[in-house]
């Protein structure tokens, strides 16, 4: 599903010297794996997650997802990629600030051709256990609870493949557990699950380790 | 993309921001309403003058005005004198084909008129029979005078019913005596109401003598100061003016391009004078309340950056989860023109209504020119996508993993 072949990605600001955030990577990651992608901060782990969920473009390399070269499409494309078979969780969630879970959750939706918003929002906050609030703000509900949203937002639009970056880094232990329950019980149900962390305990849950150090990638 | 989602979400987002949003909005209500104020404030004083002079010249008709000139010998302060005369008209009426009847016209300001211990201070006119028909204005009560008076420069009186109120109260003054100065009148009639003309003046407090006997007995001269002429068709005005003014400076002994001594005033000259004249509330008051949208249009460009810089993690988030920057950027300017129309129809209503209460104290009549609606709804709009378009292409320029971060 996922294949990069000698990606690169350098960011230059002018005049200073280039940093080389990934060197020339390689990897295949197939449908239905939990990959955790897992290294110190400054490794380049999260120019990893920016290129394979398409916020970024390698500078050098490619990468295939689905078979499609995405170098090739343009913005557009990538967006209505991004749209339709990606969600993203972060570790500072990310909810719109005064409004409401529900409201949060459809988001996506709102960018897509569904028209069915408000069902299909319930029924994401269903699969995270929040159907009590969605009438709350996000600034109204603990951080346990504003990552279930955040979760529940990249599960609505019924995504392939899903990209957590530090989900559990701004939790405390037993809400970054549930999280890392929820992420278990969407796996087996069939999602991809992609999951950036420096945390050895929660790269454990995952099926597959791929450490990175210094913009090299080794496997585990 | 949802269009009608995202509009709901645009009026979310500008709900839960009140303040930004006041202040967005109230610069354009400012500037719409004064907009709205000025201009109908113009256009209401451009339609009233305009009304009373079609009401006083008609499309068919023009007025012959003479030079007012002083003679030599006499003092500075007397009366002066004219050289219109009843037999230039005459000559007029036979020799310009397009024109149908005449009313010459002499004016005495300030005298008094008085009937028994009740007295008032007036203009007396000196008129024809034509009168009746060339200004349109017979009597309510009474009769108008005939040819056999004019011609016999009798004292008879047609009086205004202003006039009629202030020196008979609910009486009947028909046939009653009243003096103008020390010649003792007739009132023969009471006539029809008319307001107030295109100079201010109250014309029910007028009262009409014939012209012959102003003329004979209370001036002592063989001149008049104006004249109104109708013409048969309206379309033949230019030709007429020319035939009259042929007629008068051979009978005048004037050459073409000599000092005249009379002037012509015709329905266009008027309403080119009344636009003019008007400029200042039609044009110029407007065009400062448009230096006032201006700045509501530069504190919306201001408010929209704030906005879009406390907004950055929110447009990346937008972008993650699938927005086009074409999607940002409908949305930001989806946001600005609500704002701005909103702000545009309480500036126009609350403007109409300042207009209303203006047109209390003024007497004008309260209406809603077209253009208004245009100024309301099209014209904030305008400006707020205007100044709107830069802050929210800034928005949809973003790079998600830069916003996000």
């Amino acid at each position: 599903m996922i294949q990069l072949k000698n990606v690169s990605r350098t960011y230059s600001n002018n005049g200073q010297k280039p940093v080389h955030a990934l060197k020339s990577v390689n990897l295949v990651i197939s449908k239905g794996e939990f990959v955790a992608i897992v290294g110190p901060s400054g490794s380049g782990k999260s120019s990893m997650m920016n290129i394979l969920g398409m916020l970024d473009r390698p500078s050098e390399g490619e990468y295939y997802f689905e078979n499609k070269e995405v170098n090739s499409l343009s913005e557009d494309e990538l967006a209505s990629i991004r749209n339709k078979k990606i969600g993203f969780v972060f570790q500072k969630f990310h909810l719109l600030p005064k409004t409401t879970a529900l409201e949060n959750v459809e988001l996506p939706l709102l960018y897509s051709e569904r028209r069915n918003i408000r069902e299909l929002a319930m029924e994401a906050l269903k699969q995270v256990g929040l159907t009590d609030r969605v009438a709350h703000h996000a600034n109204e509900l603990s951080g346990g609870q504003q990552q279930r949203v955040a979760i529940a937002r990249a599960l609505v639009n019924e995504p392939d493949i899903i990209f957590a970056d530090e989900p559990t880094g701004n939790l405390d232990f037993a809400s970054g557990q549930e999280i890392i329950n929820i992420f278990q019980t969407l796996n087996k149900a069939g999602k991809t699950i992609i999951l950036i962390t420096h945390d050895q305990t929660v790269a454990a849950c995952a099926k597959r380790t791929i450490r990175i150090h210094d913009g090299n990638v080794s496997e585990d | 993309m949802n269009k009608k989602e995202i509009f709901k979400g645009s009026l979310r987002i500008l709900r839960r921001n009140k303040m930004r949003t006041f202040f967005m909005v109230l610069g354009i209500i400012i500037g719409i309403a004064s907009l709205s104020l000025t201009f109908t404030i113009g256009k209401g004083f451009q339609k009233q003058i305009s009304e009373r002079a079609k009401k006083y010249l008609g499309s068919n008709g023009l007025i012959i005005r003479a030079e007012k000139m002083k003679l030599d010998g006499k003092p500075v302060n007397s009366d002066l004198i004219s050289t219109l005369t009843i037999e230039d008209l005459k000559a007029v009426a036979s020799e310009v084909p397009s024109v149908s009847m005449f009313d010459p016209v002499q004016f005495l300001s300030n005298r008094e008129v008085i009937s028994g211990n009740r007295n008032v201070s007036t203009t007396i006119k000196g008129s024809s029979v034509n009168g009746q028909f060339v200004w349109n204005r017979g009597v309510i009560k009474g009769e108008y005078f005939n040819e056999g008076e004019e011609l016999n420069a009798s004292r008879v009186a047609l009086i205004g019913s202003g006039i009629a109120v202030t020196l008979f109260g609910t009486s009947d003054p028909i046939g009653a005596q009243i003096r103008i100065g020390d010649v003792p009148f007739v009132v023969k009639g009471v006539l029809e109401p008319k307001g107030v003309d295109p100079h201010g003046n109250d014309l029910d407090l007028d009262v009409v003598v014939p012209i012959t006997t102003m003329m004979k007995r209370m001036m002592n001269v063989d001149y008049i100061i104006m004249a109104k002429i109708i013409l048969n068709d309206e379309n033949r005005m230019d030709e007429a003016v020319s035939g009259i003014t042929a007629v008068l400076n051979e009978r005048h002994h004037l050459t073409e391009n000599g000092k005249s001594d009379f002037s012509i005033i015709t329905p266009t000259f008027v309403k080119e004078k009344i636009k003019e004249m008007t400029k200042v509330f039609s044009v110029f008051l407007p065009s400062i309340s448009l230096i006032a949208l201006l700045a509501a249009g530069i504190v919306i460009i201001v408010l929209m950056f704030m906005s879009v810089n406390e907004r950055i993690s929110e447009i990346g988030l937008r972008k993650a989860v699938g927005a086009r920057s074409k999607d940002v950027l409908f949305q930001f300017m989806t946001e600005v023109s609500i704002t701005s129309l909103i702000g545009g129809i309480i500036g126009m209503t609350f403007g109409l209504a300042c207009f209303k209460v203006f047109g209390l104290f003024m007497n004008f009549p309260f209406y809603v020119p077209w253009q208004i609606l245009v100024f309301g709804v099209l014209l904030p709009v305008l400006v707020g996508i205007a100044a709107g378009i830069i802050p929210a292409r800034k928005a949809a320029r973003y790079n998600p993993v830069e916003a996000l971060r």
